[in-house]
């Protein structure tokens, strides 16, 4: 008799935020007259800078407060925009002017800027029609047309008309039959004038489910933690900030969405002055062309060391990592919370030459997005990658959720503090069977996690996970024996440790571990399953059933639970029940292969 | 400190000029003196109740002015038996059927007035939305500027304010004591941008 012996893994994979597409292009560049003696007018001058970068968010039904779209809109808001110009508050753009050009930059020139003052100074002239640029033209509906799935959220989220900002998370439950190919997702967060972004992340084992208090109710949290299998190859950002024009996904880089996975919408909400209601909508666009290009996300941090003494005005973070294969780097997304001042991400070549991949010199979190590069940045094996973070943990910073400054460390909550850079990168390597460059990158960064923080439980975990998944059992059950002994009882590391002895053929220990699975989490479909299978591979069959049925309970559509429930039955010598579950497999999946031959095996004549 | 009377010896002659000029341009005939929703003139300031007044001047679309509503109304609450509270929208486009709408929206139950010419807005010396202006009992301005200190400019904030200047201000003149600060500058819409 055959028996499967597919083992389930998760792999936790610490997520602060995503990053989203691209957002929309604006290249109409304003042409800058000299403004030395000729009168500055609003449909020759200012138009064409705040039809590109103001106009984007300030259209009705957008972000922004008030419209820019007209004459009489700027006029109304004159000396409010020169001066927030001059201060370099709007348009919100945090980078500097760099070698990399960023999509979407909304940076403004000095001179531009100064073309503001100017107009105020001068009377606010009109100017002749003829010098308008035609008014920019926002689609209000599905930016990409009527998308194949539209999703809401189960329920709304109701914001108090005060106080600070609010974190929420909304879980949309897919609803797929099969695994289907993403191209796009646009975010429809609602009322966008309460949003101060959204980003969009796959939970594959739908583990943020277990934070809800009711199917459906959300959860707040400004950072989420989501399990995911251990090699999840699509490190892909979907974010939202106001002004987001979507841009599908780069050509062969789709998504891919298995039946069970979960979109988590994390939102950053600010209250209005009244009471108000927001529920996001998230419209999915599916393509027939499976990825063949899987960009990974890598994440450089060193949370470890932020521990902000109270009044330090630049306390620094660095971390830095070495690529051991070229990548292409496509997006980067800088993540601090309020006390972080100035943002700086750089690689230095191999040759020894020094770039600036992003800076930031006055971080502010309301205003955080992803960068795209126009260009994939291409960064050669032997790079180093950097960060370097300064805080400013002083009265001077506005922003410090402390008055006065307290000591603060790293954390999940707003008040604590983060120190991550995030690199989405495509390996420039052809994959060959022994050496799968996204996996060599992996597990790079996860050693490198490791030993930046060698009493880190996600560290260790994910450093198993990758080990374990190449086949080096003995060196994943290391590490995740020290994940299990900094968090003792969790029932995620029990099952992976349990499954990575049962890879080992240390069937005791593995039904030890996966027995303490179940123990802290009954529903738990990957232990149940995993420790139904280890029981079967004992010998133990009446216990394999009792785990195996419990699993199928929680799993009715899994073909490979139905089929090792069947096998087990059959060893047990109850073979119309073994029959039963082995066509109920064969009904979910008319393909498999193990519960077509037992079943052949069983109805013999 | 200023006079309450100077000023309005200074304004009545811009004032008849600027509502002569509209009339002449076809647009509508602004009314002088502040409006209350129902359109009648309504003066704040004119007959002095014994009791301080305080002008808080917003508008509708200005998002700074718009946070501080629970905290207004708030304000109101605690100080209603002892000064007057009143919201001055200062927009001459915006219809008392806006400012209801505005009112109901955001929870107020304070008064509301228009002053489509500008005319508190220049007796109360003040040039933002939001900003508060305080008259004590005998009619004089003892304060114009902030509410607090939560916006440190337009999209520059603390996640809350750590001083209260309007209160500070209200407490000290409800004691009949001279208000502690003339002046401190307020953040959000320029209200001569609405000119």
């Amino acid at each position: 008799m055959n028996s499967l012996t597919k083992v389930r893994v998760a792999g936790l994979i610490a997520l602060a935020v995503f990053i989203g597409p691209q957002t929309k292009t604006g290249s109409l560049a304003s042409a800058v007259p000299d403004t030395g003696t000729q009168t500055i007018t609003f449909n020759r001058d200012l138009a064409p800078i705040v039809f590109r970068t103001c106009a984007p968010c300030h259209h009705p039904g957008e972000a922004a407060p008030f419209s820019l779209l007209t004459y009489g809109d700027v006029k109304s808001h004159a000396r409010q925009i020169a001066d927030l110009t001059q201060k370099r508050i709007m348009p919100p753009w945090l980078p500097e002017p760099g070698e990399f050009q960023l999509q979407d930059d909304l940076h403004l020139t000095s001179d531009e800027i100064a073309l503001f003052r100017k107009w105020v100074d001068d009377g606010l002239p009109e100017g002749a029609s003829a010098d308008l640029p035609p008014s920019p033209k926002f689609n209000s509906g599905w930016q990409l047309g009527e998308p194949d799935l539209i999703l809401r959220a189960d329920s709304s989220y109701e914001i108090p008309a005060s106080g600070s900002d609010v974190y929420w998370n909304f879980i949309f439950r897919v609803p797929l039959e099969q695994t289907r190919w993403i191209k796009a997702i646009e975010i429809r967060p609602g009322e966008r004038r309460l949003v101060h972004h959204a980003n969009l992340i796959v939970d594959r084992s739908q583990s943020s489910r277990r934070q809800e208090k009711s199917p459906g109710s959300g959860f707040p949290g400004m950072e989420l933690q989501i399990e995911s299998e251990s090699f999840d190859p699509d490190g892909h950002f979907f974010f939202w900030k106001p002004g987001t024009i979507l841009a599908p996904e780069p050509q062969d880089m789709a998504l891919r969405l298995d039946p069970g996975n979960d979109l988590v919408l994390n939102t950053h909400l600010q209250p209005s002055g009244k009471p108000e209601k927001i529920q996001p909508s998230i419209g999915i666009y599916f393509t027939q062309e499976p990825a063949s290009k899987f960009p990974l996300l890598l994440q450089l941090e060193n949370d470890r060391k932020l521990d902000i003494p109270a009044g330090d005005k630049n306390f620094l973070v660095t971390d830095e990592f070495k690529l051991p294969e070229a990548v292409s780097l496509l997006a980067i997304y800088p993540h601090a919370h309020y006390l972080g001042r100035d943002l700086l991400a750089q690689a230095k070549l191999p040759g020894g030459e020094t770039k600036t991949l992003l800076h930031i010199s006055r971080w502010d979190l309301n205003w955080q997005a992803v960068f795209t590069y126009k260009q994939p940045v291409s960064l050669p094996a032997g790079t180093i990658v950097s960060m370097r973070y300064r805080y400013d943990n002083s009265e001077d910073n506005l922003a410090n959720p402390n008055s006065p400054p307290q000591r603060v460390r790293a954390g999940n909550r707003a008040s604590d503090e983060m120190a991550h850079l995030w690199l989405q990168v495509l390996p420039q390597s052809i994959p060959a069977d022994s050496q799968d460059p996204s996996r060599v990158l992996q597990e790079a960064i996860a050693r490198h996690h490791v030993e930046n923080n060698p009493d880190d439980f996600e560290a260790h975990y994910n450093l198993a996970a990758m080990l374990q998944a190449r086949g080096e059992t003995a060196q994943s059950i290391e590490h995740y024996r020290r994940a299990l002994s900094l968090k003792p009882g969790d029932a995620t590391v029990e099952n992976a440790l349990g499954s990575a002895y049962f890879a080992a053929q240390d069937l005791p220990s593995a039904i030890q571990h996966l027995s303490a699975s179940v123990k802290v989490r009954p529903d738990y479909f990957d232990s149940q399953y995993n420790l139904g299978l280890a029981f079967a591979n004992a010998g133990q069959f009446p216990q394999a059933i009792e785990h195996l049925r419990v699993a199928v309970a929680l799993h009715p559509r899994d073909a490979d639970a139905e089929a090792n429930l069947g096998a087990a039955y059959a060893a047990n010598g109850d073979t119309q029940e073994a029959i039963a579950h082995l066509r109920r497999a064969l009904e979910l999946n008319p393909q498999h292969t193990l519960a077509r031959e037992n079943l052949a095996a069983l109805t013999r004549p | 400190m200023r006079s309450l009377l100077s000023h309005r010896l200074l304004l009545l002659p811009t004032l008849l000029i600027l509502g002569a000029f509209l009339f002449g341009a076809g647009n509508c005939v602004y009314a002088q003196s502040p409006l209350d929703l129902n359109g009648k003139s309504a003066d704040p300031l004119a007959a002095p109740v014994g009791k301080p007044v305080v002008l808080v001047f917003v508008r509708t679309d200005c998002p700074i002015s718009n946070r501080y509503a629970p905290l207004l109304q708030k304000l109101h609450s605690a100080y209603s038996a002892k000064a007057n509270f009143w919201l001055v929208y200062p927009d001459k486009h915006i219809s008392s059927q806006q400012i209801r709408d505005h009112l109901r929206q955001f929870g107020y139950t304070l008064g509301a007035l228009r002053d489509p010419a500008h005319v508190l807005v220049k007796r109360s010396s003040v040039s933002i939305t939001p900003e508060a202006a305080v008259f004590d009992v005998h009619g004089k301005l003892v304060y114009h500027g902030r509410i607090d200190n939560w916006y440190e400019d337009a999209g520059r904030s603390r996640p809350a304010a750590t001083t209260h200047e309007l209160q500070s201000v209200l407490d000290a003149v409800i004691a009949g004591k001279p208000a502690p600060l003339l002046t401190a500058p307020a953040v959000g819409c320029y209200i001569s941008d609405l000119e």
